[in-house]
């Protein structure tokens, strides 16, 4: 198989993408179970296969020392998916910001880490909501993590972390990672238009990807990815990639684009914005507090 | 070819100790190992000595690792590189500034988990404590909570077996075989654990993680009364003690091999299916245990251990 990246800012969509592709083959012709994922998905962050593939014990190593072997971890597992019997796509879920590892390679190991990379990214504003109530905090601690060039997921030092540690940086540093690398060809998905034509923007996404879908099976797949059946499914089994019981928060919370309009307070917006002002209008976000700016610049 | 370690280690500066049933004798001090008087014949000699920067005839290249014959390199880069014969022989080139005492403990984890893979030993990704005679083994992936659990077990009597490795003969009796070594715990644990008190040294220098004497450890084998494999509690899986389905079972033991990796490529695959049947199938028994991987939960976990040995016959309550 050939190695795809499903690339994201956490909360922008990544999961979602994910049960879409599971259920384009459902077993059973019935929505596909959300704590059972095929295995043609993986997790670049995983710690087992790390430890597994290189038989070093991950659990003795620095995260610098762990980056330095990273590049080629993903460049032996994309091998033995092109090395297997089935010549289909392999997907893995990745977090971590396309950066390079402390010897200057590509942490992700370029063109030898993945045949292609679709980038899912969402408006930083709805992101912001969706990370509080994923991270259990105030939605101004999101905002500050949204904001930090040194923001990582699972980089403690004082324990194990379940995930290796992902350097995100900060959204826009994030986003800019993926789309101005020029190792690996990309497919940018805006989470608002998976939400407005899904099945259209699924559908692209999956000729880029190279997976072959007839009409019939996106339509269904987008039928049994609605996000009530996906609310359904955590509300009656949980979901095992959900917050867990102490930080709070469900993992399927609104599923719906521009929530942030009756949420965020102006001053959190102002605070989103004036970070990631370049980045939201390349990809089409649209400033809330600009004509503020604006009136301010006209007045002086 | 390159030169292995001298076959005589009569040395007086070498160093005894004892790993999953076999005996060690190596040039380097390895901290973190409990060690042993001397014998003559030891099973496996380590020696500091040249190892070339790829081998002859590889049969299988990895990443950090090659195979030619009954040779094994490893190379941990910035660390050291490692070359493996025939299970019997570790030579070590230590790469760079590093000392040799942060080889240490990747010598007795990642390389003596691969010699064992090597001599063909069932060797599980487990900690193990003893109850009542009996090894508990609890198997698992990193972070599960093997050594959390054990060290708890520890602090109430319970002797340690094995902290991450754990070696399984099957001759007769299923046998599990103490990894000879402290405690590893990190700085997390050891609050959780409220174990301020009996940490050790740090088991490299860049790490918050710790060596921790326990109070009492088992010296030699002994046979296995349970086997449970940790899972964290997370939706649809509610926490407690299961036995899982015949298929589970039997894959149960190769899931958690010390390196899965290596069970295939050494064709070892009904070893570890046969060991899970025959220790599924005598009065011991396969479980998973699942939790919710939050030190708070201890005392809970430690007391559904307890109520389960009493209910498979180990009665292994600590006075």
């Amino acid at each position: 198989m050939s190695t795809v990246w499903l690339a994201s800012y956490p909360k922008s969509g990544n999961t979602w993408l994910r049960v879409l592709i599971a259920n384009l083959n459902p077993p059973g012709n019935l929505p596909i179970d959300i704590n059972n994922l095929p295995v043609n998905q993986s997790l670049a962050s995983a710690r087992e296969p790390f430890d597994d593939f290189l038989l070093i014990d991950s659990g003795l190593l620095t995260h610098e020392e762990i980056d330095c072997l990273r590049p080629g971890l993903h460049e032996d597992l994309a091998r033995r998916e092109l090395d297997g019997s089935d010549d289909g796509v392999h997907f893995a879920k990745v977090h971590d910001a396309y950066t390079l590892s402390p010897q200057g390679e590509p942490l992700l190991a370029g063109a030898r880490g993945a045949a292609r990379a679709i980038v899912i990214v969402r408006d930083p504003r709805d992101i912001a909501l969706s990370l509080a109530n994923h991270r259990g905090t105030a939605v101004e601690g999101a905002i500050a993590f949204l904001n930090d060039a040194k923001a990582e997921f699972s980089g403690e030092c004082d324990g194990l972390p379940r995930q290796l540690r992902q350097r995100l940086l900060s959204w826009s540093q994030h986003v800019a990672s993926w789309l101005e690398q020029r190792d690996i060809p990309t497919h940018l998905v805006r989470y608002e238009d998976l939400t407005a034509d899904t099945a259209r923007v699924f559908g692209d996404a999956l000729s880029f990807a190279g997976v072959p879908a007839t009409g019939d099976a996106i339509e269904r797949a987008v039928r049994f990815s609605a996000f009530a059946l996906l609310q359904q499914q955590e509300r009656e089994a949980g979901f095992c990639e959900a917050p867990r019981p102490f930080q709070g928060g469900v993992f399927f919370r609104r599923g719906r684009a521009g929530g942030w309009r009756d949420e965020l307070g102006p001053g959190q917006v102002a605070r989103i914005e004036a970070e990631h002002a370049m980045m939201m209008g390349r990809l089409g976000y649209r400033p809330a507090s600009v004509r503020k700016d604006a009136l301010r610049g006209a007045a002086a | 070819m390159q030169r292995g370690c001298p076959s005589a280690p009569a040395d007086p500066g070498r160093h005894s100790y004892s790993v999953a049933g076999l005996s060690l004798s190596s040039e380097l001090e390895l901290p973190g190992l409990i060690g042993t008087a001397p014998v003559s014949a030891p099973d496996v000699v380590i020696c500091q000595r040249p190892v070339l920067p790829v081998i002859e005839d590889a049969a299988a290249v990895g990443p950090t690792w090659q195979i030619a014959g009954d040779r094994f390199w490893l190379r941990i880069p910035g660390i050291a590189r490692f070359l493996l014969t025939g299970g019997r022989e570790i030579a070590v080139e230590v790469e760079g500034g590093t000392s040799a005492d942060e080889v240490a403990p990747f010598l007795v984890g990642t390389v003596f988990g691969i010699l064992l893979h090597q001599r063909n030993h069932i060797a599980l990704h487990a900690s193990a404590v003893e109850v009542n005679g009996k090894a508990v083994l609890f198997c698992g992936a990193s972070g599960a909570g093997k050594s959390t659990i054990s060290a708890a077990l520890t602090g109430r009597g319970y002797p340690l077996i094995a902290d991450d490795l754990c070696g399984i003969t099957l001759a007769g009796t299923p046998m599990a075989h103490p990894d000879g070594r402290l405690l590893r715990l990190w700085e997390q644990t050891i609050e959780g654990l409220g174990l301020g008190a009996s940490r050790g040294a740090p088991v490299r220098r860049r790490l918050q993680k710790y060596y921790v004497e326990p109070g009492n450890w088992a010296t030699s084998g002994l046979p296995i009364g349970a086997v449970y494999a940790l899972r964290e509690a997370r939706p649809p899986r509610l926490p407690g003690i299961e036995r899982p389905n015949a298929i589970d079972a039997a894959l149960l033991l190769r899931r958690n091999a010390y390196r899965p990796m290596l069970v295939a490529r050494t064709g070892q695959r009904a070893e570890y299916f046969k060991a899970a049947a025959v220790i599924a199938g005598s009065a011991a028994g396969v479980f998973y245990l699942t939790w919710p991987l939050d030190f708070a939960a201890i005392p809970d976990v430690l007391g559904w251990l307890e109520d389960h040995w009493a209910e498979i016959g180990l009665r292994g309550r600590a006075t």
